[in-house]
């Protein structure tokens, strides 16, 4: 069934550290477009990672590609609504950054 | 197939309600009212649909949907949550000139990741009903886009809301792999028969921050206070009761049925979070002039209440989950409730929700105060109104596990007594101050008080009557 040369643990930890690239991202910027694309960065880590158990575990064989397909679907609304928020507070505010979004600070 | 569809109807009734909300509103535009009567026709079909189903186990979808008395019970306390919300949120909406036809589609949708949530029986259909349940979320809590501190709020949440489901993503990709199989009953199988390795505790770090976050647990909070105070106030009532109930039910389904056989690994770390987050919440409450924002972080407190109930069904101790339901259905009307007040006293834009604008208000408008008063008295968990049975089930049920949940069940009582003078403050404002200068303008209206009065209805008749509705809850837990 698997269709992916090699063994399973490469292909983990390339997700794992796409994974912590994207959250470093997300924690480091300060434009919410980037946090946007870093979060975007995680989905698809995960979605490697669903791929790659999907073809080297054989109780999982086929279920990997449906599993990245929900969630490319999932990111697809979630990228829709975030990106529409972004705009909405831009037209507000003049600014993407994030740091200036302090109104309600106490 | 045909079965399937049967089994699936009150899924489906919630979204072609939606989409039969919109297209009415593409008919007849800026009838304010047409859409809201569309959307709680829908909730009334999908409410009939969901108790005829009550008693069934026919499940969809290749078995990951099931249908029965645990999806009604959550089914129901979703269409009451939005029903109310649809009531309370028209005139105060009509009154800044935003529409009500996105608002009724919007939530519809989100019910239909409850229900969606309440049925899974795998992890690819839990994680996709959870964000079927939040992203409506975010687009509401941005509702009142011309507004800098809705959009702000909308951001926060919707950044930290995404980053969280992403974590919680990973999390579950990676015990789908290691457990080798979706089902949540069959990965609770595969954990008892011992496979431990590097990956489980990934998986196990993973799922319990993303969790955290999406309960709103300290040191996973920072977006609500935020989300909550910058929304529009009836849209805020949805968003503290909501997602939070579904939060619960994905709890419930990843920590309590699949991971059972790790409770042992995970328990302390849910009674640390439990108790930081009851006493944080109820302490900066403490310190807020502003009652939307103090309700906003007495709803982190009320997070660590459920959790209790939480850690209690994880040692083991099946009245936990009763409690939890229990406790979600009376905080969904007392809070919700709450918020419906403070929509009714937010009748003109710009109104604010200082304590201070609350004085008096007893011997002006005595009738909406004494309800108040019921909503505030049931949040602080004074008998005989629902918040008191709640909070006994959950602590009940807690010094029953023993071990480490006993010592949480002391916090939780202290934590309840912190919380009585924040809310009693509020009730004293309302009846033994002098009246507010510049008098505040209360709304009234059939709809809003259809909502308030539903609202009280549900926190009195659970605190009068608790025991059939915790009977009815676990039955639907024994099946």
């Amino acid at each position: 069934m698997s269709q992916i040369a090699g063994h399973l643990e490469p292909y983990l930890v390339l997700s794992g550290m796409l994974f912590a690239i994207g959250s470093f991202g997300f924690l480091a910027r300060r434009n919410a477009i980037s946090m946007l694309m870093s979060i975007e960065l995680m989905l698809n880590a995960v979605n490697l990672a669903a791929l790659a158990f999907g073809a080297f575990i054989p109780s999982l064989a086929g279920q990997g590609a449906a599993f990245a397909l929900l969630i490319i679907a999932v990111a697809a609304a979630e990228a829709t609504v975030g990106l529409a928020i972004v705009i909405a507070i831009f037209r507000n505010r003049k600014t993407p950054l994030v740091d200036e979004y302090d109104t309600m600070r106490q | 197939m045909n079965n399937d569809l049967l089994t699936l109807a009150p899924l489906i009734t919630v979204v072609v309600g939606a989409i039969a909300v919109l297209v009415s509103d593409m008919i007849t535009p800026n009838r304010n009212h047409a859409p809201v009567a569309v959307a709680l026709a829908a909730l009334g079909a999908t409410a009939a649909l969901l108790i005829n189903q009550g008693g069934s186990s026919a499940s969809a979808l290749g078995g990951s949907y099931v249908a029965g008395p645990f999806v009604a019970f959550i089914g129901l306390l979703g269409i009451s949550i939005v029903a109310i919300t649809l009531l309370i949120a028209p005139a105060y909406l009509a009154a800044r000139k935003y529409p009500t036809a996105e608002l009724s589609a919007t939530l519809l949708f989100a019910l239909a990741g409850a229900i969606l949530l309440g049925a899974a029986t795998d992890l690819v259909t839990l994680f996709v009903g959870l964000e079927l349940m939040v992203i409506p979320g975010y687009v509401l809590a941005g509702y009142a886009k011309r507004d800098p501190l809705s959009t702000e709020g909308a951001v926060k949440y919707f950044l930290l809301g995404s980053f969280s489901s992403a974590i919680l993503l990973f999390g579950i990709v990676v015990l789908w792999g290691v457990a080798g199989t979706a089902s949540l009953s069959g990965i609770a199988t595969a954990l008892a028969s011992g496979k431990a390795n590097a990956g489980l505790a990934v998986a196990l770090a993973l799922i319990t921050t993303g969790s955290a976050f999406k309960i709103a647990a300290v040191p996973f909070h920072y977006w609500t206070p935020d989300a909550y105070q910058g929304s529009p106030t009836p849209i805020t009532g949805y968003l503290s009761v909501g997602p939070k109930v579904g939060a619960f039910v994905l709890l419930i389904k990843l920590f309590v049925i699949a991971l059972a056989p790790l409770a042992a690994l995970w328990i302390p770390v849910m009674v640390v979070l439990a108790a930081a987050t009851m006493t944080l919440g109820n302490l900066v409450a403490l310190t807020q002039s502003n009652v939307k924002r103090m309700l906003a972080y007495s709803s982190i407190a009320h997070t660590g209440y459920l959790m209790v109930g939480i850690v209690a069904a994880g040692a083991g101790e099946a009245a936990g989950i009763a409690g939890v339901l229990f406790y979600a259905a009376a905080y969904a009307f007392m809070n919700l409730g709450a918020f419906a007040f403070l929509t009714a006293l937010q009748g003109r834009p710009g109104a604010t929700t200082q304590l201070s604008d609350l004085a008096g208000l007893g011997r002006k408008h005595p009738r909406m105060a004494i309800l108040a008063a019921i909503f505030l008295l049931s949040l602080t968990g004074i008998p005989p109104t629902a918040g008191f049975f709640a909070k006994t089930y959950v602590i009940l049920a807690a010094v029953q596990a023993g071990g480490p949940a006993t010592i949480l069940a002391v916090i939780a009582v202290l934590n309840a007594a912190i919380a009585a003078f924040y809310y009693l403050r509020v009730i004293v404002y309302l009846f033994m101050r002098d009246p507010a200068e510049p008098a505040v303008q209360v709304a009234e209206g059939p709809m809003l008080r259809a909502g308030l009065l539903i609202a009280a209805i549900g926190t009195v008749a659970l605190g009068l009557a608790p025991t059939p509705i915790i009977e009815a809850v676990i039955q639907a837990l024994a099946k």
